[in-house]
C-alpha cells in the first residue's frame, strides 16, 4: 500500500499540531514563570522506533536535545514499559541538557501494541544542589548541581508514584512549584497521547507509520537540496569560552565543517577536554547547536523530524567539552557553551556564505540566580536570563536587546518581580555605544540593575563575553564586552567575575551590562543618516560617531556636518588602507 | 412621522468599502460596494451612503455602525496616515521598556531578523524622577517641576500626543494622575493617555505599550470620527447616532472612541463572530463556532451561551503563525479582543509542491488580481477555488449570476502542471487533496479557539459564511465531529449583521492586591466592582443607553498561588464572602475542565476584577415564513452536473437555486445550493432543511 503525498501531509500536519497543543497545555497549567512566562519547554511526538515525528520547541536548545533524551533514556531503561507509565529523567548524559530540565517520556499504546512515544522537557525553577535555582557558577562536579534523576517511572498505569515525588520534593527548594509543574508535564503528555491515538484511529496504524516515514524522507530531501546550494569544501573555525569561573584559562572550541553535496559533517576534534567547571555541554546540547545553525542557513520551514538529521553528521570526542562524561558539571553548558558552539559554527560558515550568516551576537544568556530565606522561614529563589545585542548581517542591523541563537526566553516583568521577590529594579535600558560599528551596526546590549530589599541573599552569575568581545564580520567591528558590578550600600563598587557566586545585603545593587553584537561591513560605509538617527536616539555617542563612523553630527541643529564628515571619512579610509 | 426602517453598517476594507443595510420590514439586505479611498477614508463612506440614499431617505436610517481598519493602517505605516509626533513620559531608568519588550526575537531561525519599529522613537521617550513600590508606596515623589519643564520642551518639539506610563501605576495611579494634570496645565492642547486609565493591569511593558498605541492613534482617530460625523450630517443629512465597532465586539459612540481609539484596532474582523452571536440568540442555539472563509483567509471564533469569547492577549501588527500570534512581532495591547484565530486558507490561496515532493498550501494567494486560474485573468497557479471548480463543486461555467465567467479548462491545466506533473497524483486526487489540506488547516484554527480554550466542539453548531465558507462547512464539521451546520441566508453579507446587531460594550478592570484569598476580603472586591460599574455605566448613559437596558457582568482573574497564568471565572453580584467561596470552587472546576487537573488544597489567588458593561440595543427583527412541507422541492433544481464528492466517485448532482427554496424544503446530500455570492455543498450523509428565516440547517444523518 502506498500512502499519497496528501495523506502524508495531513498526518504530518495533525501530529505537528498535536505537539503544539501539548505545549499549550503544559504552558497554561504550569506554575513556574520559567515555563509560563519564559516558555522554557518543548514537546515532541516519536514513532515506535523512537524517531522524532514532530516537535514544538520554543527555544532552539531543545531542538536536538529532546530527541537525544528520548533515545538515550529508552536505550538505558531496562524495565518493561506498560500502558499508562511515564519515565522521568534529568541525567544530563541521557537527557541531553542540565539538571533543572526534567524530561518526561510516555509510551503510547494502541490496541496493546506500542504505537510511539510522547515526551516533554521543562526547565524547573529549582532541582536542589548547592545554590538556589540549581545553576551554580562554581560547581566542579555534577553532584553539586542538584538532584540527579536516573530514568525512573514517575507514573505507573496512570498512577503517580508518591515515593518518587517525595524523593524529589525533599531535595528541592520550592516543592509546591515543582509538583505543580510536574502535574503540568503529565497533563501535556496525556494530551499528546490522546491526539496520537486519534490520528491512528482515523487513518490506521499502517497508514500513519508509512506517512510518518514519508514525511521524514521529504524533510531529508528538502534539507539535502538546500545544502546542495552551499559551495562544497572544508572550513575550520575556533572560538573560546573566556574562562570557566574556576580557572582563568580560556577553553577552546574547534570545529571543522566538511560540506559535500547534500550533506554536511561537523568534526569537533581538537576541542579542549571537559573541564572541572560548570560549562561542559552534554552531547544533546552540541547537537542542538548544529541543528540550529543548519536550520538558519538553509530553510527554516523544513519540518523538524528524524529526516532532518540524516544529512548531518556530528563527531565530538568523548570526554571533551562538547561531549563530556560523568561527573562533569554541566549547569552552564546549554546556556553558555551552546552559544559559543554556534559562534564557532557561524564563523566557519562565514568563510563560504558570509551573506547568509551574522556577526557574533552577545554569545551568552547572562544567567542570574538569586535567592534567600523568607521571614516565614521558607526559601525564595529567582532566576532570569538577560538579552543583549544580536550580530549584524549583510542585510540588517543586529537587533537591540534580544536573546540570541540558542534561547529565546522572555524576561519576567518588573512588576511581577517586585510583587513576588524582595527586589527593586533601578534601571532597564539599552546600552549606548555597545553595538559593534559597521555598515550594519551590531545590536545594543542591555543594562539592568536591581537593589536587594531583603536582609541578605545569595547570588550566582554565569555569563560570558566579559573578556573576549563578540566578533565583527567583513570589516565590521566587535561589540562591547559585558560587565557585572556590585554597588554596595556603603558606596563601594566591585567588578565581578562573569562566573561567580557572592552574597548581597540589604541596599546593595547588582548592575548588569550585557554585551553588544558585532558589526557587519566597514563602518565608514554606513549611511550617515542612519548614524545621525543612532546619535539622536542615543545608541551611538557623538564621539563614537566621529571616531568609528567618520560622521560629524551637530547636536544643536540635529543635522550632519557634511563637510567635516567627508574629511573624516577620507582620513579613516586612508588610515585603514595604511593599516 | 416617518418610520425608520434601515439599519446601516459600513465596513472599510483594503480594496472596497461595503455598505450593508438591513430593511427591517422585509428582512432584505442591500449591499453597496464602492472603492476604498485610503488617503481619505471618509470619502468612500460618504460615496457609499450617497449611493444608498438613491433608494432610501435619510430620515429612514435608524442607525449607522461603522467598522474601520484606519487604526491598524496607521500603525502599519500607511501613506497618508502618518502618526503625528508622539512622546512617552516614564519612570527614570525605564525609557527602553517599550523597546526591549519581552526581549524575545520574533523569529527563531532568522539571522537577519528585524524587531518591530518602536512606535515612539527613543529620542521622544522622556524620563522623570518618581517611583512607586509594588504595594503602591511612594519611594520617590513625582517631581512636578520636572514635568512642567518637560511640558515646555514637548510644546517646542511640536509633540501632538503624549503617553504617560510609570512603573507600578497599576497599583497606585497617583503619580500618573499628577503628571497628567501638570502636563495639561502647561500644554493644554496636547492629547494625553495615562497607562492606568487605558489598561489598569500589571505587566509594565504590555500596559505602557497599550498607552503608547493609544497616544499614537488619538490625533488621527479623533479628527477622523469628527470629520465623518460632520460630513454624514451635513452632506448626507444623516441625523441618527453614529457608532463604531470595537475590538471587544461591542459598539461605542464616536465620541467615546475618540478618547480611547485603542479599542477599535480590530474593528472589522470581529463582526462575523458578533453576527454569529446574534444568530445564536435569534435561532436559540447557545453554543456556536463561527467559520468565515473569504478570498484570502479563514477565521474562527467561538460563541458560548450566546456571547462571543474574548481574549486580552493581542499584538497589533503582529505576525500570525499557524493561527497563533507570534509574540514579539507586533505591539501588544491589553484590551479585550474577540478571540479570533485566522489562517491563510481562502478561495485564492495557492497550492504547491515543495522540493521534497510534499504538498503545501499558501501562504501565497492569487488575491483578486490575477485571481484563481479559472478566472482567466492570467493566473496560472492552482488555488482552492480551482480545485473546487475541477471537482464540479463550484459552478464550472459562471459565478455571480453570470457576471464572472469561469474557465474550468484553465483550472484543470494549472493543477495538472503545478501538482500532477510533480507528483504521482491524478487530477481528481490532486484537487480533492488541495481541499483536504485546506480543511485541515482550518480545522487547526477552529481547534485553537475551542479545544485549546477547554471547549469541546462536539457540543457546538457550526455557522459557515463568507463566500467560500458554505462550500467547505460539511467537511470541516466532520473533522471537528460537529453534527449541525447553519448556512445563513446571505453568507457573503453575514458579517455585516454583526455590526447591525451589536450591543454597546465597555470593559474595565482593577488589580486585586494581596496574596491568596485569605488576605483579600470580599468587601474589597465588591468595592472594586461597584466602582467599575459606576464608571462604565456613566459611559453608557453618555451614549444615550436607557438605564434599564444596562447589564453588568462581573468576572475575576484567578490562579493558584505561585502560578503565573490566570483563568477567568464569573463572579456574583453582590460579591459576598459566600460569593468568594463560590468563585474559588468555580476556579477549581474550570482548571480541571481545561487542564485536566485541579489542586483543591492549594490557595487560590485573585489577580484582577473585571466588569463588562453592556448597553443592550433592540435587535433587528426578521420576517419568518411558515414552513410548507412540499413533497418535492424539485422545482428548485436549476440544473444537474457531475460532481466529485470524494476522489473515488463522481455523481450526477442536483443543483438548487437558493432563491427558489422555501421554508420547510428538505434536501438530501449529495446536493449543491447556488446563490449569487456563495455555494453550499451538502455532502453524502448530510441532510438539509430550510428554516423559517431561509437559513440552511444542515445535519449529519444518524
Amino acid at each position: 500500500m502506498t500512502v499519497s503525498s496528501i495523506t502524508t501531509e495531513l498526518i504530518r500536519g495533525a501530529l505537528t499540531y498535536a505537539s503544539e497543543e501539548m505545549g499549550v497545555a503544559l504552558r497554561n497549567s504550569a506554575y513556574s514563570p520559567n515555563i509560563r512566562e519564559r516558555m522554557d519547554h518543548s514537546c515532541s511526538i516519536f514513532d515506535s522506533k523512537r524517531r522524532l515525528v514532530a516537535q514544538a520547541e520554543h527555544i532552539p536548545v531543545h531542538l536536538g536535545s529532546l530527541p537525544f533524551a528520548v533515545n538515550a533514556t529508552l536505550e538505558s531503561f531496562k524495565e518493561t514499559l506498560e500502558e499508562g507509565d511515564a519515565i522521568l529523567v534529568n541525567d544530563p548524559f541521557l537527557a541531553g541538557t542540565h539538571l533543572p530540565d526534567l524530561t518526561l517520556i510516555k509510551p503510547v499504546f494502541y490496541r496493546e501494541k506500542l504505537a510511539g512515544y510522547v515526551a516533554n522537557k521543562a526547565h524547573h525553577s529549582d532541582i536542589g544542589g548547592k545554590s538556589p535555582g540549581s545553576m551554580p557558577s562554581d560547581s566542579t562536579d555534577l553532584r553539586e548541581e542538584g538532584l540527579i534523576i536516573e530514568p525512573v517511572k514517575l507514573v505507573r498505569s496512570e498512577v503517580v508514584d508518591d515515593n518518587v515525588i517525595k524523593m524529589i520534593t525533599s531535595n528541592v527548594r520550592t516543592p509546591k512549584i515543582t509538583i505543580g509543574d510536574l502535574k503540568a508535564q503529565i497533563a501535556a503528555n496525556s494530551m499528546g497521547e490522546r491526539r496520537l491515538i486519534d490520528v491512528i484511529e482515523r487513518y490506521g496504524v499502517d497508514v500513519v507509520q508509512e506517512a510518518v516515514e514519508k514525511a521524514m524522507t521529504i524533510s531529508e530531501k528538502r534539507l539535502r537540496k538546500a545544502l546542495e546550494e552551499i559551495p562544497d569544501g572544508e572550513f575550520e573555525a575556533e572560538d573560546y569560552l573566556e574562562d570557566t569561573g574556576i580557572s582563568d584559562k580560556p577553553v577552546l572550541i574547534k570545529v571543522k565543517i566538511t560540506k559535500s553535496n547534500g550533506s554536511v559533517k561537523m568534526d569537533y576534534s581538537g576541542t579542549d577536554q571537559q573541564v572541572k567547571a560548570p560549562v561542559n555541554a552534554p552531547l544533546g546540547v552540541t547537537v542542538a547547536g548544529v541543528y540550529y545553525t543548519v536550520k538558519c542557513i538553509t530553510d527554516p520551514t523544513i519540518p523538524t523530524n528524524d529526516g532532518f538529521s540524516r544529512p548531518i553528521e556530528i563527531y565530538a570526542p568523548r570526554g571533551s567539552l562538547l561531549n563530556p562524561v560523568f561527573p562533569a558539571p554541566v549547569a552552564g553548558g546549554n546556556v553558555e557553551t551552546s552559544q559559543r558552539n554556534v559562534d564557532a559554527l557561524l564563523k566557519a560558515f562565514a568563510q563560504i556564505i558570509p551573506e547568509k550568516v551574522c556577526a557574533g551576537g552577545q554569545g551568552t544568556m547572562n544567567n542570574v540566580t538569586v535567592g534567600g530565606e523568607e521571614s516565614t522561614g521558607g526559601r525564595w529563589s529567582f532566576y532570569e536570563t538577560i538579552g543583549g545585542g544580536m550580530g549584524a548581517s549583510s542585510e540588517v542591523d543586529g537587533a537591540d536587546g534580544v536573546h540570541v541563537h540558542m534561547t529565546n526566553t522572555m524576561n519576567t516583568p518588573i512588576e511581577a518581580i517586585e510583587t513576588s521577590y524582595p527586589i527593586r529594579l533601578i534601571k532597564y535600558e539599552l546600552r549606548a555605544d555597545s553595538g559593534g560599528p559597521g555598515k550594519r551596526r551590531g545590536g545594543a546590549g542591555i543594562e539592568r540593575s536591581w537593589m536587594l530589599l531583603a536582609n541578605s541573599a545569595t547570588v550566582s552569575i554565569l555569563a560570558e563575553r566579559n573578556k573576549i568581545p563578540p566578533w565583527g564580520l567583513n570589516e565590521g567591528k566587535q561589540g562591547a564586552l559585558g560587565e557585572f558590578f556590585l554597588l554596595g550600600s556603603d558606596g563601594t563598587r566591585r567588578k565581578l567575575n562573569s562566573k561567580s557566586s557572592f552574597g548581597m545585603t540589604k541596599g546593595d545593587v547588582l548592575m548588569i551590562r550585557t554585551p553588544g553584537g558585532g558589526g557587519f561591513g566597514n563602518p565608514c560605509e554606513r549611511d550617515p543618516q542612519l548614524v545621525l538617527r543612532d546619535v539622536l536616539n542615543g545608541f551611538v555617542s557623538i564621539e563614537a560617531a566621529k571616531r568609528e563612523y567618520g560622521v560629524a553630527v551637530d547636536l544643536s541643529s540635529k543635522e550632519i556636518d557634511w563637510k567635516l564628515t567627508e574629511r573624516l571619512r577620507k582620513d579613516n579610509q586612508q588610515r585603514y588602507e595604511q593599516w | 412621522m416617518e418610520t425608520t426602517r434601515y439599519r446601516v453598517s459600513i465596513d472599510i476594507g483594503g480594496t472596497f468599502t461595503d455598505l450593508v443595510a438591513l430593511d427591517e420590514e422585509t428582512g432584505a439586505l442591500t449591499n453597496v460596494k464602492v472603492p476604498s479611498t485610503p488617503r481619505e477614508p471618509s470619502d468612500a463612506v460618504l460615496n457609499a451612503m450617497r449611493e444608498f440614499l438613491w433608494r432610501a431617505k435619510p430620515s429612514e436610517v435608524a442607525s449607522v455602525t461603522h467598522a474601520t481598519t484606519i487604526a491598524v493602517n496607521a500603525l502599519l505605516g500607511q501613506l497618508g496616515l502618518e502618526i503625528p509626533r508622539t512622546a512617552l513620559i516614564t519612570t527614570k531608568g525605564f525609557r527602553d521598556v517599550i523597546e526591549i519588550g519581552r526581549q524575545r526575537r520574533p523569529e527563531l531561525y532568522n539571522l537577519s531578523l528585524q524587531k518591530p519599529r518602536p512606535l515612539i522613537p527613543r529620542m521622544y521617550r522622556y524620563e522623570v524622577s518618581e517611583r512607586c513600590g509594588a504595594k503602591g508606596e511612594d519611594i520617590q515623589k513625582l517631581d512636578e517641576e520636572e514635568v512642567a519643564k518637560l511640558g515646555a520642551v514637548l510644546k517646542k518639539e511640536n509633540v501632538k500626543s503624549v503617553a504617560i506610563g510609570f512603573i507600578n501605576s497599576y497599583v497606585e495611579p497617583r503619580h500618573e494622575e499628577q503628571a497628567e494634570k501638570c502636563l495639561r496645565r502647561v500644554y493644554p492642547d496636547v492629547y494625553v493617555t495615562s497607562s492606568n486609565r487605558i489598561a489598569r493591569e500589571h505587566r509594565e511593558y504590555e500596559r505602557i505599550s497599550t498607552a503608547a498605541v493609544n497616544a499614537c492613534l488619538m490625533p488621527i482617530i479623533s479628527s477622523y470620527t469628527e470629520e465623518l460625523t460632520n460630513r454624514l450630517r451635513n452632506k448626507a443629512k444623516i441625523e441618527s447616532t453614529f457608532m463604531i465597532m470595537q475590538s471587544n465586539g461591542g459598539i461605542a459612540s464616536s465620541e467615546v472612541i475618540a478618547e480611547k481609539p485603542v479599542t477599535v484596532i480590530e474593528s472589522g474582523p470581529a463582526a462575523g463572530v458578533i453576527a454569529a452571536s446574534f444568530y445564536s440568540r435569534l435561532l436559540g442555539i447557545s453554543n456556536i463556532l463561527s467559520f468565515d472563509m473569504g478570498g484570502t483567509t479563514a477565521k474562527a471564533g467561538t460563541v458560548r451561551e450566546g456571547l462571543p469569547e474574548v481574549t486580552s492577549e493581542y499584538e497589533v501588527g503582529g505576525k500570525v503563525h499557524s493561527g497563533r500570534i507570534v509574540k514579539g512581532s507586533g505591539y501588544p495591547i491589553r484590551f479585550p479582543f474577540i478571540d479570533l484565530s485566522e489562517c491563510g486558507a481562502g478561495g485564492g490561496t495557492i497550492a504547491w509542491i515543495d522540493s521534497g515532493g510534499g504538498m503545501q498550501l499558501g501562504p501565497m494567494s492569487a488575491g483578486a488580481d490575477p485571481g484563481p486560474a479559472c478566472y482567466g485573468r492570467g493566473g496560472d497557479k492552482p488555488t482552492v477555488t480551482d480545485a473546487n471548480v475541477v471537482l464540479g463543486r463550484l459552478n464550472p461555467k459562471q459565478l455571480l449570476s453570470g457576471r464572472l465567467k469561469i474557465r474550468s479548462d484553465l483550472a484543470e491545466k494549472s493543477i495538472r502542471k503545478m501538482i500532477c506533473e510533480r507528483t504521482d497524483l491524478t487530477l481528481v486526487e490532486a484537487a480533492t487533496g488541495i481541499i483536504r489540506i485546506t480543511v485541515s488547516e482550518i480545522n487547526k484554527i477552529m481547534r485553537i479557539v475551542s479545544v485549546e480554550r477547554g471547549i469541546d466542539p462536539r457540543d457546538f453548531t457550526l455557522i459557515a459564511f463568507g463566500g467560500a465558507g458554505p462550500m467547505h462547512a460539511c467537511l470541516l464539521a466532520e473533522e471537528l465531529s460537529i453534527g449541525q451546520v447553519v448556512v445563513p441566508l446571505n453568507p457573503g453579507l453575514f458579517s455585516a449583521l454583526g455590526l447591525i446587531a451589536a450591543d454597546f460594550v465597555h470593559h474595565d478592570s482593577r488589580p486585586v492586591l494581596g496574596k491568596g484569598s485569605k488576605e483579600v476580603g470580599a468587601d474589597l472586591i465588591e468595592k472594586l466592582f461597584v466602582e467599575m460599574e459606576e464608571k462604565t455605566g456613566k459611559l453608557l448613559l453618555r451614549e444615550k443607553v436607557e438605564k434599564e437596558h444596562i447589564v453588568f457582568e462581573r468576572q475575576l482573574d484567578a490562579r493558584y498561588l505561585g502560578q503565573a497564568y490566570e483563568l477567568r471565572i464569573p463572579a456574583m453580584n453582590p460579591f459576598s464572602q459566600e460569593a468568594l467561596k463560590e468563585a474559588e470552587r468555580s476556579f477549581h472546576f474550570t482548571h480541571k475542565s481545561i487542564y485536566g487537573f485541579c489542586s483543591e488544597d492549594e490557595e487560590v489567588e485573585i489577580v484582577n476584577a473585571r466588569v463588562i458593561a453592556r448597553g443592550i440595543i433592540s435587535k433587528p427583527s426578521f420576517p419568518k415564513r411558515p414552513k410548507v412541507y412540499r413533497d418535492n422541492p424539485n422545482d428548485a433544481i436549476v440544473s444537474k452536473r457531475p460532481v466529485y464528492m470524494d476522489e473515488k466517485s463522481v455523481t450526477e448532482c442536483p443543483i438548487y437555486g437558493r432563491e427558489r427554496l422555501s421554508a420547510g424544503d428538505v434536501l438530501n446530500g449529495p446536493a449543491i445550493v447556488e446563490q449569487y455570492d456563495s455555494t453550499t455543498v451538502i455532502f453524502p450523509g448530510w441532510i438539509c432543511e430550510v428554516d423559517e428565516y431561509g437559513n440552511l440547517r444542515v445535519e449529519r444523518r444518524e
